[in-house]
């Protein structure tokens, strides 16, 4: 292995922990959320310095993988990946952060039948896995997986936009569930933006792998 | 005793070794021409240089040898610089690199070694009796050409190859053909090899004997040469007939005329010196 | 009517004695363009980039198959005098090697091999070649100084000029900077951009970063064979071919 490809598999190392770890916080995050564990929220916020200190040693490799690699090709279109990758996940981890700052501000614990309706665990879920997923397949070079994300993300999305019914039809019958009813619908929005979070980053697995540009279809390839 | 204070002392034997060798050359060398100097020396003025042959030494002279040796170097230069560096330009340049060119290359290297008086033969036979020439200055200078021809092919051979492929690249590059390439670039580049190579083999020339006496130089001269066709002597003869009479005065008399003749190729080394040194200074690669 | 391209290899096969060096290169060069030519050492560059101004016709055992057309002329037709064909394919090398002359006698050298003699004719062309080659401004006033008595970044600049004062329309660089310091480099290169508008500029580099720099479109040589030759900026983002790719990026083998 060449000097300049163990240095771009460290950064890839790097990157992966990241990606692990922030997938964690959303986890966790749900399990606070369940079980009211504001120790674990405060957990979670704590963690977040850490990804946040990830992100800074990442972008500080991209740059000096240009200045000092001077990458070409797959390497180029690696590191640009991992750039973009990178304030992705930071991202999302602010996301995880957000929702446990809900958990923290909350006053009573979540009821299960408004958890059960909203399907909002199940958004955890699929969250946490895409983006476990896309690890595995950033890792492994494998676009046929970061191109399922696109199609799990409508699920996402289908979540998302019945929300607003569902919790307004749900806050009808418990208006004494007024503040977390609101939480829980922050807490939708917030997960959607992961599932796109999760679109780009598949995004740029596939060009960093594949080099098609998927951005902003209708411009040609290579432009 | 240790590896290295061996090595040291190796060293230090063989430094006064090559040292005293060099110095026994060099002794020699100023031993013979301080014995001629004292010898000589006295004898040479000029009335010396001016005067004829004579049966008295006091009275005899140097002048009909002396011309006859210019006029033989510059015959020769004419005859042998144009065919020999033509001859290197052409084997260097276009011949083909086949058998025949490998052959040809052998047989100059071997020409250069041959004893002078084969080519002394030569030149009686070919130039003297065929060509009919006669003993003449031209059939002399033809035969002393033949001898300082390899020499000169040689040396120019060797300087236009010192001339870097870059050089000639660049003014094929520009549209130059083979000879514009050649005439601009090459000989330029390579003129100074080429003038020390060609006054070395001409200093050769300058001392030869033996092929001119085979070739008929004559021994006693009493007319200034005026023109090819004549007859000649040259400064090595006259000093080969002085030596060879019994009288100290003529022994005297070669002496002085060693002198002459050592002063001309001291002159022409000279000369070849400083042209190197010239054209060395002017081309740096 | 006006061929489509430029310079046009057919089929190029060029064999050293038993060697065969080069094989079946076929590639369409367009007028003023820079293309570069890229490759690890002995993969033929450097031998194709001198099939084009018929540099190899001096080497023995050269022989080459197929054809090389310029300006819809096969180069090396019976009929073209080699002399014509290199006043339009001028060629800069690797080591400056300006003559051991003045400045001046430099830059007309080219021009005085075609018997022009006239001093003013002369004189305005060496102005006008130094000033494309940037040279002007600091030699103007030492046109009789010797060029060898120049800067290692000043002489390639002066062979340039040189070359440009013959007028060809289609200027060969075998790695033109790979002796220089990289201000001489930059010098160089920023010359080749300008020269652009005016000449079909093809260079050999062994510098990965000074092909990106410089050519609109970069052949990959390997072996004697052309893997891949295409637009730079897709050679140096999206490479079709491993191999291209494994060579851009250092990791070959």
């Amino acid at each position: 292995m060449t000097h300049s490809e163990s240095e771009l598999q460290r950064v890839k190392n790097e990157l992966i922990l990241m990606w692990k770890l922030v997938s964690a916080q959303l986890l966790k995050a749900q399990k606070a959320l369940v079980t009211m564990d504001k120790d674990l929220a405060r957990e979670i916020i704590h963690t977040e310095k850490r990804v946040n200190a990830y992100e800074l040693n990442i972008d500080n490799d991209c740059e000096n993988a240009f200045a000092l690699l001077n990458p070409v090709a797959v390497d180029l279109r690696f590191v640009l990946a991992v750039l973009k990758i990178n304030s992705n996940l930071e991202r999302t981890g602010d996301i995880a952060e957000g929702i446990a700052r809900f958990i923290l501000e909350a006053e009573n614990n979540f009821p299960d039948d408004l958890l059960a309706e909203t399907q909002v665990l199940t958004m955890f879920e699929e969250a946490s896995d895409m983006l476990l997923d896309l690890c595995e397949a950033f890792d492994k070079e494998n676009t046929e997986v970061a191109r399922t994300i696109f199609k799990r993300d409508e699920l996402l999305n289908e979540i998302n936009r019945a929300a607003n019914k569902c919790i307004a039809g749900y806050l009808r019958e418990n208006s004494a569930h007024m503040e977390q009813g609101l939480h829980i619908l922050s807490t939708i929005r917030k997960l959607e933006r992961v599932g796109d979070q999760c679109k780009n980053m598949a995004e740029e697995i596939i060009f960093y792998v594949e080099a098609k540009v998927l951005k902003h279809a209708g411009k040609k390839e290579g432009e | 005793m240790n590896k290295t204070v061996l090595n040291r002392l190796r060293d230090v034997v063989f430094k006064y070794f090559g040292m005293a060798c060099t110095l026994f050359g060099l002794l020699m060398l100023a031993i013979f021409i301080i014995d001629i100097l004292i010898r000589g020396l006295g004898r040479v003025n000029w009335d010396f240089i001016t005067g004829f042959p004579s049966y008295i030494p006091e009275n005899s002279g140097i002048l009909p040898a002396m011309v006859g040796t210019l006029w033989v170097l510059v015959l020769t230069a004419a005859l042998a610089i144009p065919v020999g560096v033509a001859a290197g330009i052409y084997l260097e340049e276009y011949g083909k690199r086949n058998y025949f060119a490998r052959l040809v290359e052998l047989n100059i290297a071997n020409l250069a070694g041959v004893p002078s008086i084969i080519y002394g033969l030569l030149g009686l036979e070919i130039f003297v009796r065929v060509l009919g020439m006669g003993s003449t200055l031209l059939a002399g200078a033809c035969t002393l050409s033949l001898l300082v021809l390899p020499v000169i092919i040689v040396a120019t051979r060797e300087a236009i190859k010192a001339v870097p492929k870059t050089l000639r690249e660049a003014s094929y590059g520009l549209g130059a053909s083979k000879w514009q390439t050649i005439w601009n670039q090459v000989l330029p580049a390579a003129s100074g090899g080429i003038v020390t190579g060609v006054i070395l083999a001409l200093s050769r020339a300058v001392g030869e004997t033996a092929p001119l006496i085979v070739v008929g130089a004559l021994a006693f001269v009493p007319f200034v040469p005026s023109g090819p066709m004549d007859e000649f002597s040259v400064l090595p003869m006259q000093i080969f007939n002085w030596v060879s009479r019994p009288q100290e005065g003529f022994i005297i008399n070669s002496a002085a005329a060693i002198i002459v003749l050592l002063l001309i190729t001291f002159l022409m080394n000279g000369v070849a010196l400083y042209l190197r040194n010239k054209w060395q200074k002017k081309v740096k690669w | 009517m006006t061929p489509e391209f430029k310079l046009e290899a057919k089929k190029v096969n060029v064999y050293y004695g038993e060697n065969h060096v080069l094989r079946d290169i076929n590639m369409n060069i367009e007028k003023n363009s820079v293309t570069a030519f890229i490759g690890p050492s002995g993969c033929g560059k450097s031998t194709f980039l001198r099939c084009l101004n018929r540099m190899n016709d001096y080497i023995e055992t050269f022989r080459m198959e197929g054809d090389v057309i310029i300006d819809g002329k096969d180069i090396y037709d019976r009929n073209v005098r080699v002399e014509e064909l290199r006043k339009k394919v001028g060629m800069v090398f690797q080591k400056p090697n300006p003559f051991p002359k003045s400045i001046y006698e430099n830059v007309v050298y080219g021009l005085k091999i075609q018997g022009i003699t006239r001093k003013d004719e002369l004189d305005h062309a060496a102005e006008e070649s130094l000033k494309r080659a940037a040279l002007w401004d600091e030699v103007k006033h030492d046109l009789k100084k010797p060029a060898l008595a120049l800067s290692g970044g000043q002489q390639q600049r002066l062979c340039i000029a040189r070359t440009l004062a013959v007028q060809p329309t289609v200027i060969l660089m075998d790695e033109p900077a790979s002796a220089l310091d990289p201000i001489s480099t930059s010098k160089v290169e920023e010359l080749i951009h300008e020269l652009k508008s005016n000449f079909s500029i093809l260079i050999v580099t062994h510098n990965m970063q000074q092909a990106a720099r410089v050519s609109d479109k970069t052949a990959f040589f390997y072996l004697g064979e052309l893997v891949e030759f295409d637009e730079t900026r897709t050679v140096f983002t999206n490479p079709k071919h491993e191999r291209t790719q494994n060579y851009i990026t250092g990791r070959f083998g």
